[in-house]
């Protein structure tokens, strides 16, 4: 009924009007989230339907998103939006499900692995319940299966394996018959993520050859070196989709560029959880303005305001000694250390005050 | 002004520094709970107060959505709206709690006040000249204004602008008081005059036309009940706020001593400009704990239910440098409030004349 809000012009404009708020159907969010958290119109609910385990240190959540989520591409990620002590927290991470089960039964799977360290995976491994809404976003990224039928080579390391999970039980449904070569990197047997599914698909589709290296277990060869990819029949006419930690990423690209495989002939989607800067890294560092496209190098404790203004930018600001929030903005990346408090940021998206905030390391800001 | 070495300026920065990053360190899960709690009770009494008046032909029903829903508007004002835009919540990382986004129930934009609350008010606290919520332009209050007859009337400039306090809130950024000395040009001010006709319409639009014509039978019921709560609203507002800063121990301070002024010295300045009133749980909360103006002023970005739990320690601050630590009921400090608008309506021969007596 709240929709009314978002898709009619006219009703639009009323809201806002009415509860001075660009987003007008979330107004009532405060009071709906207590009655049916899946009711509310600011996010988009999921449901944690269930949550089971997948290999060492990792979880597979199975959500059902509120009916107005739009469905997904297999491959494609989504933003997973969680309130950590009193902080809302996004994280991406890839779908791990096929399309065709969200059609069949509304659910939707992420498969998690645990970061040490990691604020958002540790809390979804040990916080995160069964029946809690959590939020999310729509559906985004292009790590297509190609719209023309042709042979395919995964190379896939650890948790880099779960879009590729909803690829192949996609393909093998659409009865794909061109051949599908996966290359699985993981340390262990136990770290193997999504095993009896990529079992069975090997059972029921015969298109498959799938190839699991274990490189703690199975000795130097077990790391990908170009005799992994001889043994792949044609593989020089082959689509290659790489996904997985970034050393191997590296090493793929490498190796495929010697096997004579052109760029447009490889998709890769990777990404790596932001880390924290070093304490003792210096004060400074290439900064980003992302909303002028401008980028410029500072060096000691300058603040971004004035890195921006040095670079004749003139952000919004007041007060210059951080009371008054006029210069809050969105720091997209990269870690500053606030000159009140001395305290480092966190190196992912949050908001920050330009005028007390001194980049330590590249930081990117939306100004 | 109290006067303190440098030594114990850099002193009193460090203490205070100590209790805000104790404070800012701790803040998280309690205090989102409790900001969306507020929140939740904003809307109960809005969406109540809006549902209890077409059925005000009855009176304890008209009397009961009149008060509930100008109570909704305070809460949303002071406790969400004014605390929100200082960016005590914006480490929530939460969208409808960003200081630079909000927009709050009242006539003045959410950017206007920004700049000139947060900003100029924040930074440049009691500073005749620079602070232009001094007084706001309409009141005399200290003899750095030159006094001429028209101050006698002041205490009806006092009286309107409380009454229609959204308005002159709203009116703030225009610096009308510049413009009849000239020194600036009503079309310098274009933009301002711009969103202050787009929200004050849509405040009006929303509470004069919309929700009483919807209700079309009863619409003059509807429309006196958001008279009634908006008018309780301002009354409220604009007393705490004169509370915060017009008391008579709450010291002024001139322009020429913000050249290189240190962070004590603009501690120091914060202490010493504002004034607190005590009173019970909801008296902090309907204040949007402006009750605690002076915690506000040392720590405006701090979530400001922490002020109450804080106070004890500010205070031993205060006694520890022979600080005035300013508090006292909300009806004596008021007394003084009208005391003060009294005294300086008059010429400054009566004026201290009668101080002195």
């Amino acid at each position: 009924m709240l929709s009314v809000f978002e898709n009619n012009s006219a009703m639009r404009w009323l809201g806002k009007q009415l509860f001075n708020r660009e987003d007008p159907a979330a107004f009532f969010d405060p009071i709906l989230s207590i009655i049916n958290p899946m009711m509310v119109r600011g996010l988009t609910p999921a449901r944690v339907e269930a949550i089971t385990h997948a290999a060492r240190d990792t979880k597979t959540f199975h959500l059902k998103p509120s009916p107005r989520w739009s469905g997904f591409r297999a491959g494609q990620h989504i933003n997973i939006n969680v309130e950590i002590d009193g902080v809302r927290c996004h994280r991406t991470f890839s779908l791990s499900s096929a399309p065709a089960q969200w059609e069949q039964d509304g659910t939707i799977t992420l498969t998690i692995k645990r970061l040490p360290g990691g604020k958002v995976t540790n809390w979804l491994h040990d916080r995160l319940e069964t029946g809690t809404v959590v939020g999310i976003s729509e559906a985004f990224g292009e790590f297509d299966i190609p719209n023309v039928e042709q042979p395919l080579l995964y190379l896939a390391g650890g948790s880099g394996v779960t879009p590729v999970l909803s690829h192949l039980v996609t393909l093998a449904d659409q009865d794909y018959r061109a051949p599908v070569t996966v290359l699985y990197y993981v340390r262990t047997q136990a770290d193997e993520i999504g095993a009896e599914t990529l079992r069975a698909l090997q059972a029921r589709w015969p298109a498959l050859t799938l190839v699991i290296h274990r490189t703690d277990e199975d000795g130097p060869s077990a790391l990908m070196n170009e005799a992994h990819l001889e043994q792949v029949p044609g593989i020089k006419a082959r689509h290659c989709f790489l996904c997985g930690p970034p050393g191997l990423m590296d090493l793929a690209q490498d190796l495929l560029g010697r096997f004579g495989i052109r760029e447009e002939q490889i998709s890769a989607t990777f990404f790596t959880a932001p880390t924290p800067v070093e304490v003792s890294e210096p004060l400074g560092g290439e900064v980003r303005f992302a909303g002028s496209d401008v980028t410029v190098e500072s060096e000691g404790d300058a603040p971004l305001l004035e890195i921006a203004e040095a670079a004749k930018l003139n952000p919004k600001h007041g007060c210059r000694m951080g009371i008054c929030h006029q210069c809050s903005c969105r720091k997209t990346s990269g870690t500053v250390v606030n000159r009140l408090t001395g305290k480092a940021s966190g190196p992912g998206e949050e908001t920050i005050q330009l005028c007390i905030s001194v980049p330590q390391g590249d930081v990117e800001v939306d100004v | 002004m109290q006067q303190l070495t440098n030594e114990q300026l850099d002193n009193l920065a460090r203490d205070l520094d100590a209790i805000r990053d104790e404070v800012m360190a701790d803040v998280g899960e309690r205090d989102a709970r409790y900001i969306r709690r507020v929140i939740r009770t904003h809307r109960a009494l809005e969406i109540g107060g809006r549902a209890m008046l077409p059925f005000g032909f009855l009176p304890p029903l008209f009397i009961a959505g009149t008060a509930s829903l100008g109570i909704a508007k305070i809460l949303e004002n002071m406790e969400i709206g004014h605390n929100v835009m200082h960016g005590q919540y914006d480490w929530m990382n939460d969208p409808s709690l960003h200081s630079q986004t909000y927009e709050w129930d009242t006539v003045c934009t959410g950017d206007s006040w920004r700049y000139t609350h947060n900003y100029e008010h924040h930074t440049y606290t009691n500073v005749i000249g620079k602070d232009r919520d001094y007084g706001y332009a309409v009141l005399r209050l200290s003899d750095d204004v030159k006094w001429h007859p028209g101050h006698l009337l002041q205490f009806i400039n006092f009286t309107l602008l409380s009454v229609f306090f959204q308005w002159g809130v709203g009116l703030h950024e225009l610096e009308t008081e510049r413009m009849r000395r000239g020194e600036i040009k009503l079309s310098d001010k274009r933009e301002v005059l711009r969103d202050l006709m787009r929200k004050g319409g849509r405040q009006a639009f929303k509470d004069y036309v919309f929700f009483p014509l919807l209700t079309f039978p009863v619409a003059p019921i509807v429309l006196a009940g958001n008279i009634g709560a908006n008018l309780i609203r301002n009354l409220w507002a604009s007393n705490v706020i004169f509370l915060g800063h017009f008391t008579e121990d709450a010291e002024t301070f001139s322009e020429d001593m913000l050249e290189g002024e240190s962070r004590g010295q603009w501690y120091l300045r914060q202490l010493t400009g504002s004034s607190n009133f005590t009173g019970n749980k909801w008296m902090h909360i309907l204040s949007g704990h402006l009750s605690h103006q002076i915690e506000h002023h040392v720590f405006p970005d701090m979530p400001a239910h922490r002020y109450r739990e804080i106070a004890p320690r500010v205070q031993k601050i205060c006694e520890k440098y022979g600080l005035h630590y300013n508090s006292a009921s909300f009806a004596s400090q008021y007394k003084t409030v009208l005391r003060k608008v009294f005294h300086y309506s008059l010429p400054d021969r009566i004026r201290t004349r009668l101080q002195a007596a």
